[in-house]
């Protein structure tokens, strides 16, 4: 709905299931049991940012930025092909949230995508450095990959921090 | 994904029949009148949902549609905070519109729902000629868009689309609004096709 964040021209909210990259400001949203994966290269600053909303492709290919599995590749893929190099890319992982009460079934699966997005990590060497995820309430996720790179998340609960 | 316009006018009545069961049991249970809106039926790519789904602060009633479709997808009532604490006020009898959500309003919210969601499942089960239950309630409170992610992933785990029913309800005392989305996975939409066909045809 903030189709405009802060007025900036280039900037871009993605949508579930995408996946950009880029040197411009990017956002999704309203966060709740999906992931924001970000991937920010310091030296080049460039930063990938995928909308995760489920943990394995299971062989799907079309949307690349939906699956854990799949969005962990296709980025990496990406920022290497703008000249990023795998030893200066660090990761940010922000959501997986627990929304519902009284519900024990499958609505709450950000649990299953934090660990699903760790592994994919994991798996590529590509470090963690900075991890806000679980919980219950939903967020909203701003990057900005100049300077040192800046995040911003805004809670539901109505809290705000930054990195 | 585009809808034809003969399906879409057709999702809109069996959206409409069921809503407008959900607006008189709501009415009912305010005793004063609602009004609703004709049901928009739309076709939304995943990515676009932000554009549909606002991320204000509503308490969001969740069940699952089950019956003769096992897990057929789900059916949402959506209120606004506001709303949530003047339904509370209404069936306790408190004036205090100026508080913070309370297990209270929980339990409401709940209840509303679950009258709510009963009629319009057993007015578009009975038009279908199928069984279609509620399952037992689910409920957050938090951004709309936030709580319509966690549904939205369960029905398209194989698609990039998902049909979506959205009707308003209002009524102007007490001053209340909600929406009622209802979100078929691919079995129950291709179900609800083959159904409305029939429906269609002219009597031979």
């Amino acid at each position: 709905m903030e189709n405009d964040f802060f007025g900036e021209e280039t900037a871009v909210i993605l949508g579930l299931g995408e996946h950009r990259v880029g040197n411009y400001p990017m956002a999704t949203i309203g966060l709740g049991s999906c992931i924001a994966l970000i991937l920010y290269d310091r030296r080049r600053l460039i930063a990938g940012l995928a909308h995760i909303m489920l943990p394995e492709s299971r062989g799907s290919v079309d949307r690349p930025g939906k699956f854990a599995d799949t969005a962990t590749n296709v980025l990496l893929d990406e920022m290497e092909s703008q000249g990023c190099t795998r030893n200066t890319i660090a990761a940010f992982v922000v959501g997986g949230a627990s929304m519902f009460v009284f519900s024990a079934n499958s609505l709450n699966i950000g649990e299953r995508n934090i660990a699903a997005v760790k592994e994919n990590l994991q798996k590529q060497r590509i470090r963690i450095d900075y991890e806000e995820t679980g919980g219950k309430v939903g967020r909203s996720v701003y990057f900005w990959p100049e300077g040192k790179g800046r995040l911003v998340i805004k809670r539901a609960d109505g809290t705000c921090s930054q990195v | 994904m585009e809808l034809d316009p003969v399906w879409k006018d057709a999702l809109t009545e069996f959206g409409n029949i069921g809503a407008a069961h959900a607006a008189t049991s709501l009415s009912q249970m305010l005793m004063s009148p609602v009004e609703m809106t004709v049901p928009e039926v739309l076709a939304i790519d995943i990515a676009d949902l932000h554009k549909y789904i606002s991320n204000e602060i509503s308490a969001m009633v969740v069940f699952q549609i089950q019956g003769e479709i096992a897990e057929g997808g789900y059916i949402v009532v959506s209120m606004p905070r506001q709303t949530i604490i003047q339904l509370t006020n209404q069936m306790l009898g408190m004036g205090d519109t100026d508080r913070e959500i309370n297990e209270m309003d929980q339990s409401a919210a709940i209840e509303i729902g679950n009258i709510m969601i009963s009629a319009f499942l057993d007015a578009t089960a009975e038009l279908l000629g199928i069984v279609m239950l509620p399952s037992p309630p689910a409920l957050a409170i938090d951004m709309a868009h936030a709580a319509f992610e966690s549904i939205v992933a369960q029905v398209t785990t194989d698609v990039n689309s998902v049909l979506i029913f959205n009707t308003e309800l209002m009524s102007e005392a007490p001053p209340v609004y909600g929406s009622i989305y209802m979100l078929p996975n691919v079995e129950l939409a291709d179900q609800l096709f083959r159904m409305l066909e029939r429906l269609m045809e002219p009597p031979s």
